[in-house]
């Protein structure tokens, strides 16, 4: 319904759009424009993208990875690595680790004027290993066992790891709390269920000085509705460019798109519009040469069709194959985006750095329904000239398809991709749920019969050890908490993933990796479909902006934006 | 009347206790849950984490644990903590129902000001030129989708004439040098969506009045009226218009009682920051504590609005008595 509100409403500005569009933005205000919902900005507790992308105009952690995909230092003077002497790998009761010294920068303060220090680390890892508190990934910060640092430089840190893991230095969502202002708020709840998140200073008064050292403050916090924020003056790096920065939640991209012409916000960030919204938005663009830019970026993540491999028929790997022999993803993203998303040739997306098409690790197939019937053949499957559909046994070759209800671009794959299949006399039905029945219980459960489509997102570098081991098939006996839902086993796999994060030579660790690729693409879990695009719609005024398309939000660069 | 007012506020708490334990296990037996949503959102939670994270919030417990949790926790008057924003929900809710309330009543007095004197003036004109017209404005406006009218209006004085705002709820950042200025900032932003409210109830309004005018004013007692020489006046408003209340008060109760639960389709597209989305997120997100509180308020504000519908007929209508 939501979709099909959207859709008129789109056709409706469309239509009626004969305005002159306002984007006189200046250096004193910033207005930006998402519309995806945020949560309370703790970063102990955040869990929403929306909020990763406000938390970043205002804090910072010890490093990150830029725009363009490279690991820098934020609030570390530099990152360390075995290869500086930053760090070294070490031997704690017999078992291997890594211990590195990390530095943060003088100058790096709270907004209240009091320094970071070492001390603001630990007490971020003692807050997220209380288990009553509620942190996403608690892994993020009790992978470092100990933080220590000498009195007399309260900045030079310590960390010893918990084992010996190659990315040791990835601590881009490692964030400080300023021990000085929440720490006597933890030690009266930390005994209490949510005592901490429900009292926090970042919850009770988020506007508070010294809860941030990012490039800005908070000024006012609306959930729902908006958050302003103002130089802070006490940021280590230089003064941000504008004044003032306003985002603001707009749910509807519609209403979204009518604010910005409108001059009611100046940007539409990459939390904005819908990949076929912002294709008619910059069609508009170049036909009224509007003052905006509408930007497409390769992002991580990465559409596919998860195949049930207890699925008697997809048991047998030329069916499963001939699935991907079907169909054409060049034409598909050439025919539904407009070549502005890429077809996927596996997992990882080519901003990846462990990223390859080499044949050696990956097996391509490329579209030939000759070869899909041949293997069909060869697995049984004849073809009936009579409905143009293949039989074994008497049984029809036909499969269930489901994806989440409502979404126009996966319905319009859906369809796509039905008409190649039935063009090789491969029956597919199309049965699709709502987005919380489909992920909350159908995929989570293996229940979607033989074929599911939808998205993972991934961190670049990231051990797909979650969505491939088979430790991490979902069952009764594991409460259906793992995430390897078409229920691929492979025991050199399950190796590989398990050696992959103690190996420290890159270049050994991306033949591990290709290694994986290719028994992924040789034996067929997944289906492949496309690598979707980050999408923002900046003022052309606005220099230096970049998207990033990882989940390290562009917000990261906020104090180079400035007006050209 | 006391005895009767009394008897129905208490079945209207024992409609109240149950139906929330019948909306809290049925919330429980949906599937998904608010740490799905984090899954989804977060590829590096791991099996441990989302144990950890399921057994922090009490899913892991059954449905009606939860719910005498979260009734023990409602009567020492804390409405409990929202697992989507992770902040009391008193906090998001309470500034959220005000605007609602603030929005729907403006609307709802808008359209029954223009609602009932026009509904009144079509049906003592039936089958005129001018009852065909407000026929065709009032189907119009029962007809129109309220995205497609709210657009329109963002469209036309927001984007053609800038006259204002596109959405919002006020002036983001503006310091107010008195309340007036803060309530004239307020009420620019609540303009439009009043009025693309206003408008999808006027028409329901104004069918409703023409028809229960139309109804009274062919009664007897109408026609003895006016053989008695009253004034023109006097026979349409105490003698028509009086008996023409019942059906209208039905229909008026039951609107105020969707004073506090919003508008989700004009607050998306004006922005504004009411209930009906947070309601709508709360519900899709499974956010329990948020979701209940509204639910609770929706149903004691029908029940209420029903009772006060009750005792109004008698007050309109001295053949209605409570035994």
């Amino acid at each position: 319904m939501k979709k099909i509100i959207g859709t008129i409403l789109s056709s409706v500005i469309i239509s009626v759009s004969v305005f002159t569009a306002q984007a006189a933005v200046s250096t004193d205000e910033l207005k930006i424009g998402i519309t995806q919902e945020f949560e309370n900005l703790n970063p102990m507790n955040m869990t929403m993208v929306a909020s990763f992308y406000l938390y970043n105009l205002a804090g910072r952690a010890l490093d990150t990875m830029n725009t363009d995909g490279k690991w820098y230092p934020q609030l570390a003077k530099s990152i360390p690595t075995v290869e500086n002497g930053g760090a070294k790998i070490i031997t704690v009761n017999g078992k291997k680790t890594v211990q590195a010294v990390w530095e943060i920068i003088e100058a790096a303060k709270w907004s209240d004027g009091k320094p970071v220090t070492c001390e603001d680390f630990l007490f971020a890892r003692t807050v997220a290993d209380s288990n009553n508190v509620s942190v996403g990934s608690k892994e993020t910060y009790t992978q470092i066992d100990k933080i220590e640092w000498d009195p007399k430089t309260p900045k030079k840190c310590t960390f010893t790891y918990d084992k010996a893991r190659w990315d040791f230095t990835q601590l881009g969502q490692f964030y400080p709390l300023p021990k000085h202002i929440d720490g006597p708020v933890f030690e009266q709840y930390k005994n209490v269920k949510e005592g901490y998140d429900k009292n926090s200073n970042y919850t009770k008064n988020p506007t508070m000085p010294g809860l941030y050292n990012g490039p800005y403050k908070i000024d006012e916090v609306k959930l729902g509705s908006h958050v302003t924020f103002s130089p802070n003056p006490y940021f280590y790096g230089p003064q941000p460019h504008f004044k003032k920065i306003i985002v603001k939640l707009i749910p509807n991209d519609s209403t979204l798109e009518a604010n910005l012409t409108s001059g009611n916000i100046d940007s539409v960030s990459s939390l904005g519009f819908a990949f076929d919204k912002a294709l008619a938005f910059e069609k508009k663009v170049k036909a009224q040469n509007l003052p905006y830019t509408v930007m497409f970026k390769p992002s991580l993540t990465y559409e596919h069709i998860d195949l049930n491999l207890t699925n008697p028929i997809l048991k047998d790997v030329k069916v499963r194959k001939a699935l991907v022999f079907a169909i054409n993803r060049d034409d598909l993203v050439k025919a539904l985006f407009e070549g502005k998303q890429q077809a996927a040739i596996h997992n990882l997306t080519s901003i990846d750095p462990w990223y390859t098409d080499d044949p050696k690790y990956v097996v391509k197939y490329s579209y030939s329904k000759r070869d899909a019937g041949k293997l069909l053949d060869e697995a049984g499957w004849k073809l009936n000239d009579k409905d143009g559909y293949r039989y074994k046994d008497g049984k029809k070759l036909s499969l269930v398809f489901m994806t989440t209800a409502g979404n126009k671009t996966r319905e319009t794959v859906q369809t796509y991709l039905q008409g190649q299949w039935k063009a090789v006399g491969i029956d597919v039905q199309i049965k699709n749920e709502p987005a919380r029945v489909f992920f909350g219980d159908t995929t989570k459960k293996m229940r979607y019969g033989a074929m599911a489509m939808y998205a993972w997102t991934s961190s670049p570098e990231s051990n797909p050890k979650p969505q491939f081991h088979s430790s991490q098939i979902p069952t009764s006996a594991n409460g259906f908490s793992g995430q390897n839902y078409t229920g691929w086993k492979n025991a050199k796999v399950d190796e590989l993933m398990e050696k992959l994060e103690g190996e420290f030579d890159a270049a050994k660790r991306k033949a591990m990796v290709g290694e994986i690729t290719k028994y992924y693409t040789d034996e067929v879990p997944v289906i492949p479909l496309y690598y979707r695009a980050d999408i923002a719609v900046p003022p052309t005024a606005l220099k230096n902006f970049k998207l990033p398309g990882h989940q390290f939000s562009e917000t990261n660069e906020v104090e180079s934006w400035d007006i050209k | 009347m006391t005895t009767f007012i009394i008897r129905r506020l208490i079945q209207t708490l024992i409609v109240i206790a149950l139906l929330s334990y019948f909306c809290y296990i049925l919330m429980t037996l949906m599937p998904g849950d608010p740490v799905e949503l984090m899954i989804q959102s977060n590829p590096k939670i791991t099996s441990a984490d989302i144990e950890r994270l399921r057994t922090l919030y009490g899913l892991d417990q059954p449905g009606y644990v939860r719910y005498f949790n979260w009734v023990s926790t409602i009567l020492h008057g804390d409405l409990g903590y929202s697992r989507t924003y992770r902040i009391p929900v008193s906090e998001i809710m309470g500034p959220k129902l005000w605007n609602t309330f603030i929005l729907s009543t403006a609307s709802l007095v808008l359209a029954l000001l223009i609602a009932v004197p026009v509904g009144v003036f079509s049906a003592l004109r039936p089958n005129s030129k001018t009852d065909y017209f407000i026929n065709f404005f009032s189907f119009a406006g029962i007809s129109v989708p309220s995205f497609w009218l709210a657009l329109m209006l963002i469209i036309i004085f927001s984007v053609w004439l800038k006259v204002l705002p596109a959405g919002g709820t006020y002036t983001i950042g503006e310091e107010y040098s008195s309340w007036t200025a803060e309530v004239l900032d307020r009420a620019k932003f609540l303009i439009l969506p009043t009025c693309s409210l206003a408008y999808l109830q006027i028409g329901r309004f104004v069918r409703f009045t023409r028809s229960a005018m139309l109804e009274a004013m062919r009664n007897d007692y109408i026609r003895t009226a006016k053989a008695k020489g009253m004034s023109y006046y006097t026979v349409i408003w105490k003698h028509g218009f009086r008996n023409a209340l019942i059906p209208l008060i039905t229909i008026l109760t039951l609107s105020f009682s969707g004073l506090f639960s919003g508008a989700l389709i004009t607050e998306s597209v004006f922005a504004y920051q009411g209930a009906g989305k947070l309601v709508y997120d709360s519900i899709i997100a499974n956010d329990f504590n948020v979701a209940m509180v509204s639910f609770i308020i929706s149903v004691t504000m029908v029940l209420i609005m029903n009772l006060l519908a009750d005792i109004l007929y008698g007050v309109v209508d001295p053949r209605i008595s409570y035994k």
